[in-house]
């Protein structure tokens, strides 16, 4: 297979891509040349703004599709579901490379990154999330090395088949530990963050939600490279996946319900403001309704579970933003919109998570995975 | 024994020699453009700024009145952006300061989020920018100087020693003068200060906030990374479990299967 | 030659790319060894006072307080070294800051006297610059721009080129100011003059009782003195009189009287002065002072547009290029340029006391006052109090009192104001009162001096005016000025005539709430 050579095709969509990462990258040089002042809008106020907001605190949520099916193929064995294992995990992996850059981007000594592995400011919650996504993220880069031995240095292989269930179980409690401590980040902002979003659960609803938005990212995903790929995941995988997900909806939906009650802020639900209706839209939109639709007979269809799949990650991205964003906002006065070179970052990381999934994709066994066993 | 600072704004006459003091000691560029006397809205902390002193216009028994509030760094008695600092950039001295290592600051700007005060501030303008806030001249402090802001107020506002007697002071003076508000800013907020503050006017009309808690912010934290070694290893050991059970258990299913066939 | 010039350049190419990723490299080289594990901050200086344990008193402590909108002075944080003068200058000398109860009331007390702005030694504290208002409007196709100068600032704005101490520099002064293109360069002295007439009949209504306002009157001409007034001893406001001082008069006079003989439109036109003194800045903008202007329904037109101290108007001349001293003597425009040795004497301290003396003499007397009243010796020179008694036939001995400096103010307001409280006899029929030490000689807005702000140059100034008065001036009494009687004879009529009233005199606030004045120690 090593003898094939690598393939990437070009299409006008892609060539698109290549543009928006070629700005990106350019951007970024610039950035990591001149700080942050010429090419962002934060300011005091507003000390983090969309590259924290999307990039790393969505990012991380959108890929824990990894950990989600970890947990489901490898811990549990449900074999139904290997079929979009390996998909899935590279599409996480991708995701925390991509987070790791936004990082990287969003730090002002950025040549500095390394210091907290030698001084240990324990007490942060960002401590934990520092070291667990750079574990997790070597982790991953390990369980892909299964992939990538299977056509480079294959003699390796072995090593690393035999060390996958170690690497799994490794690979899940990282994730569950940062996911939960990204919320964690705002416990300490207990005077800033609108009390619709501050809770003592707030790391528990950023764990339930990353969990849940793996089975909708993994619809979204394979809808989209199903169409591209010619690779289609039967609907009932994709059904079953989604109501595990259902289930863990309900469950933070319950949660969330409890913790309005024991923390007595409905008021401030129907208060009728801007926090309070992004409030509901992303409760409404992110979680009810796609509630409805996995547990009634419209998840029977691909594109019901598509609409599922962007509902449920839409809300998850929205209730990031409304954390960092809506719920910030009143207490800390100033503006911030985030300028162009920001957004051309953020979608230029996109973009190049795009191409090198198609890459990747394209050179590896990721999608046909299950018919080589078969 | 930790130091404080007890500011009595009934005294301060806007002159702004602190700011300039501190401009001076710390090396801090002078600017128009970031006036350090002003009224709230355009003398702003920044990273130029440790110090500003604001002028509020405010309605005292029908009369507008003229206050001016210093502002700087607090210097927590339990600081939640030095508990914030994944870096330990931010530490807490016993001598009552907290200050700032910019060598092992990462820049991720977490203490700004984390400060109910709002006090850290970045230097958006600089190509490696660093964290930027008042440091209570811990370097005089620890040669029993008092931070230079204090030592040039000519209208005695400061006084300068330790935190537990300055309490007391300030417990006195409010006891004693009917005009103060009865109530010392950083007595207790977000687990109490080393700076203390009394004034005659309620201290929101200043720009103080007052709707903080009495807890210090780094037990939000604390309470949630206490369980971080027992979820992971209990986690850890139900996932081994649970891997084991279930590949067992289809172990058995398949071998059943073929058992039928 | 160019195989050899070529070279060089392609190697120079080379290396400053080299350079360029050099610096960069070792920039974030720096930053990664972290050259310095130290703390932030602290890397600075503090003057030495300050650098002592704990937090004992010390001599000189910190600066004023300025607004930020105070009309006459400001202050440049960059170039303030907490050095304590200015509060020297205003406690010590001025007696303003830390003479009131904290907490402060509605305002930050200031009188605008610019004592500070002399002490200061790094030049922190200086006028609030006026000099390009001013040559935009010089520059105005539109305006008719006219100029009055003070009396004190022809004795020092030598200095400011190099000439000795109290040089007379009256005539290059005006040639100077019509280089600058000034279409009317007119003499405070006349103004001067006119206040006598108006000062002194008031003085001498209140003496005869046909003013029923009391005694002693205090001079009004010193803005930064009036504000003191205002602020500690609104109670004694009454003695004030209500004569304009010298420039807002001028002012009024050249939008009305200057105006009508013209033709010229007065919203046309705009009206400077040239003070030794930066509480004429604030004088200016005193929303009473748009007497013209109210006079013709216009009341936002004010009376003086733009004053410009000693030091601006040298900082215009050298910025023109205009060699002032080898520039001709040239004379004051007529109908306001007329002044008599007893106005230009109103720049040093006892100068108006002595002046209202000639003045009132005769008007009491209808006859000129002796030689011996020419020369007022006991009133004369630098000492803070002095006191003298004259005998006026008709009306028996009066005794006035002069002070200059506020600190000196004080003791005698303080005086007045126990007499009045125990009712003890008039100790004094007239007091002037200035408010820098040596009078306007030494005003705030006075080229700066050696420090602190010395008396022998002082003296040199004041030396000069007398000698203007004694030997250079024709005239030696206000009454006698041709313009002076010009103006009432085709104006207003005579000293405080409905219209003089309107024009020329004018009414003060009780400031005393703005503050809570501490208590006599
Ligand atoms: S006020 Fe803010 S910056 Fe200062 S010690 Fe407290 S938390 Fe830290
Ligand atoms: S304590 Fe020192 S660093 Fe802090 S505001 Fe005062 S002078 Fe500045
Ligand atoms: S030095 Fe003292 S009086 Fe002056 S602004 Fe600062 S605190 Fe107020
Ligand atoms: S005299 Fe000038 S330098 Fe000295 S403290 Fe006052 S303003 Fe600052």
């Amino acid at each position: 297979m090593a003898a094939q050579g690598w393939s990437f095709r070009m299409t006008p969509i892609r060539k698109l891509l290549i543009l928006l990462a070629t700005i990106c990258v350019g951007v970024c040089i610039f950035r990591l040349a001149t700080g942050l002042g010429l090419v962002t809008n934060l300011n005091d106020e507003w000390p983090w703004g969309l590259w924290i907001g999307f990039d790393v605190l969505t990012g991380v949520a959108l890929a824990g599709g990894g950990y989600f099916t970890a947990i489901v193929v490898h811990v549990l064995h449900r074999h139904q579901y290997h079929i979009i294992a390996r998909s899935a995990m590279l599409t996480s992996l991708l995701g925390y490379l991509l987070v790791m850059a936004g990082l990287f981007l969003d730090i002002g000594q950025w040549f500095n990154f390394w210091r907290p592995f030698v001084s240990w400011g324990h007490t942060s919650v960002l401590f934990e999330v520092f070291w667990c996504v750079s574990c997790y993220t070597t982790v991953q880069v390990l369980e892909f090395g299964e992939i990538f031995t299977e056509r480079v240095g294959k003699k390796w292989h072995t090593i690393f088949k035999n060390a996958m269930p170690v690497l799994m179980i490794v690979g899940i409690i990282f994730p569950t530990l940062h996911q939960s401590s990204l919320g964690g980040l705002y416990l300490i902002a207990v005077d800033k963050l609108y009390p619709l979003w501050w809770s003592t659960l707030i790391p528990y609803f950023f764990l339930i939600s990353s969990f849940f938005v793996g089975p909708a990212m993994i619809c979204v995903e394979s809808t989209l490279a199903g169409n591209a790929y010619k690779h289609k995941v039967p609907v009932e995988v994709l059904r079953g996946l989604a109501k595990i997900g259902g289930w863990f909806m309900v469950l933070y939906l319950a949660l969330k319900l409890f913790d309005l009650s024991n923390r007595n802020v409905w008021d401030l639900v129907f208060a009728g403001n801007l926090e309070s209706t992004m409030f509901l839209i992303e409760l409404l939109f992110g979680v009810i309704i796609p509630i409805l639709i996995v547990f009634s007979g419209m998840s029977k269809s691909r594109s019901g579970l598509f609409i599922y799949g962007l509902l449920v990650s839409g809300g998850v991205i929205l209730n990031r933003m409304n954390v960092v964003f809506t719920g910030m906002s009143g207490k800390t006065g100033g503006s911030y919109f985030p300028s162009i070179w920001e957004w051309s970052v953020s979608i230029g990381l996109v973009a190049i998570g795009v191409l090198v999934y198609c890459f990747v994709v394209e050179n590896f066994r990721i999608l046909e995975h299950e018919e080589h066993h078969a | 024994m930790a130091k404080g600072v007890l500011v009595d704004l009934t005294k301060c006459i806007g002159c702004g020699s602190c700011t300039v003091a501190c401009k001076l000691w710390n090396d801090k560029k002078f600017s128009v453009e970031e006036p350090t006397v002003g009224p709230a809205a355009i003398a702003k902390l920044t990273a130029n700024n440790w110090t500003v002193v604001q002028h509020n216009e405010i309605k005292k028994d029908n009369e507008t009145v003229w206050r001016f509030a210093k502002k700087q760094c607090l210097h927590c008695q339990d600081p939640a952006c030095a508990s914030a600092c994944f870096a330990k950039a931010l530490q807490k001295t016993k001598e009552g300061p907290v200050i700032y290592y910019p060598h092992l600051c990462v820049g991720c700007r977490y203490c700004m989020i984390a400060c109910p005060f709002n006090v850290p501030k970045y230097e958006w303008d600089k190509a490696f920018p660093l964290v930027s806030k008042c440091q209570m001249c811990s370097t005089k402090v620890d040669k029993g100087e008092a931070p230079a802001c204090v030592s040039v107020c000519p209208a005695g506002v400061f006084q300068f020693g330790e935190r537990e007697k300055l309490l007391q002071e300030a417990k006195s003076i409010i006891a004693k003068d009917i005009n103060y508000v009865k109530d010392i800013y950083g007595e207790q907020q977000a687990g109490g200060t080393s700076w203390l503050y009394i004034s005659d006017v309620p201290f929101e009309q200043l720009g103080f906030r007052t709707d903080l808690g009495t807890v210090p912010l780094s037990t939000y934290s604390h309470n949630f990374l206490k369980y971080t070694p027992v979820v992971a290893v209990s986690w850890g050991i139900i996932l081994t479990g649970l891997y084991h059970y279930t590949k067992r258990r289809n172990t058995i299913s398949e071998e059943n299967k073929n058992v039928k066939l | 030659m160019e195989n050899r010039s070529a070279k060089p350049q392609s190697v120079s190419r080379r290396g400053f790319l080299k350079m360029l990723g050099g610096a960069g490299l070792a920039g974030v080289a720096a930053n990664i060894t972290g050259c310095s594990t130290d703390q932030a901050g602290g890397k600075g200086w503090m003057p030495q006072q300050y650098q002592v344990a704990s937090s004992w008193p010390v001599q000189v402590r910190g600066r004023v307080p300025i607004d930020p909108t105070n009309p006459s002075i400001t202050r440049d944080d960059k170039k303030c070294i907490l050095c304590g003068q200015c509060i020297e200058a205003c406690e010590k000398v001025q007696t303003v800051m830390g003479y009131y109860e904290l907490p402060i009331k509605d305002d930050i007390t200031c009188v605008n006297c610019g004592q500070c702005t002399l002490w200061c030694p790094t030049a922190a504290i200086t006028e609030v610059d006026h000099t390009e208002k001013v040559f935009k409007a010089l520059e105005n196709k539109d305006l008719h721009v006219v100029v009055q100068t003070a009396p004190a600032t022809r004795v020092a704005l030598g200095e400011e080129f190099g000439l000795p101490a109290g040089s007379v520099v009256e005539g290059k002064q005006v040639a100077a100011l019509k280089k600058l293109g000034f279409a009317g360069v007119f003499d405070t002295n006349f103004t001067a003059d006119l206040t006598i007439m108006e000062e002194g009949s008031e003085l001498v209504a209140r003496v005869t009782g046909d003013l029923k306002k009391p005694l002693p009157q205090f001079t009004s001409c010193s803005p930064g003195w009036v504000k003191f007034c205002e602020y500690y001893y609104p109670d004694l406001l009454e003695h004030m009189s209500s004569a304009k001082s010298p420039q807002q008069m001028m002012g009024a006079v050249v939008k009305s009287y200057y105006a009508k003989q013209k033709g010229i439109d007065p919203q046309k036109i705009y009206s400077v002065s040239i003070m030794p003194c930066t509480a004429k800045k604030y004088e200016c903008q005193r929303p009473e002072m748009n007497s013209a202007g109210e006079k013709i329904g216009k009341p936002d037109m004010m009376d003086v547009d733009a004053v410009l101290t000693t030091r601006e108007l040298a900082r215009m001349i050298k910025k023109k290029g205009i060699d002032f001293t080898q520039l001709a003597d040239e004379k004051y425009d007529s109908m306001l340029g007329e002044g008599t040795g007893a106005a230009v004497i109103f720049g040093t301290t006892g100068g108006v006391m002595e002046a209202a003396v000639r003045s009132a003499y005769f008007l009491i007397t209808k006859q000129n006052p002796p030689d011996a009243l020419l020369t007022l010796t006991p009133v004369r020179g630098l000492t803070g109090v002095k006191e003298a008694a004259l005998e006026i036939p008709g009306v028996g001995p009066v005794r006035v009192a002069v002070c200059s400096g506020l600190s000196n103010a004080r003791k005698i307001l303080d005086e007045v104001r126990e007499d009045l409280k125990a009712g003890n006899p008039l100790r004094y029929h007239f007091i002037e009162f200035m408010s820098c030490p040596g009078g306007c000689i030494g005003g705030g807005g006075q080229p700066r001096t050696s420090l602190p702000p010395s008396d022998a140059v002082r003296q040199a100034r004041l030396d000069s005016l007398y000698t203007m008065d004694a030997k250079m001036y024709k005239k030696r009494l206000s009454h006698e000025n041709q313009e002076v009687l010009d103006i009432y004879k085709n104006f207003f009529e005579h000293p405080m005539s409905h219209l003089a009233e309107e024009l020329l005199h004018t009414e003060y606030t009780d400031r005393g709430k703005q503050l809570t004045a501490k208590k006599k120690a």
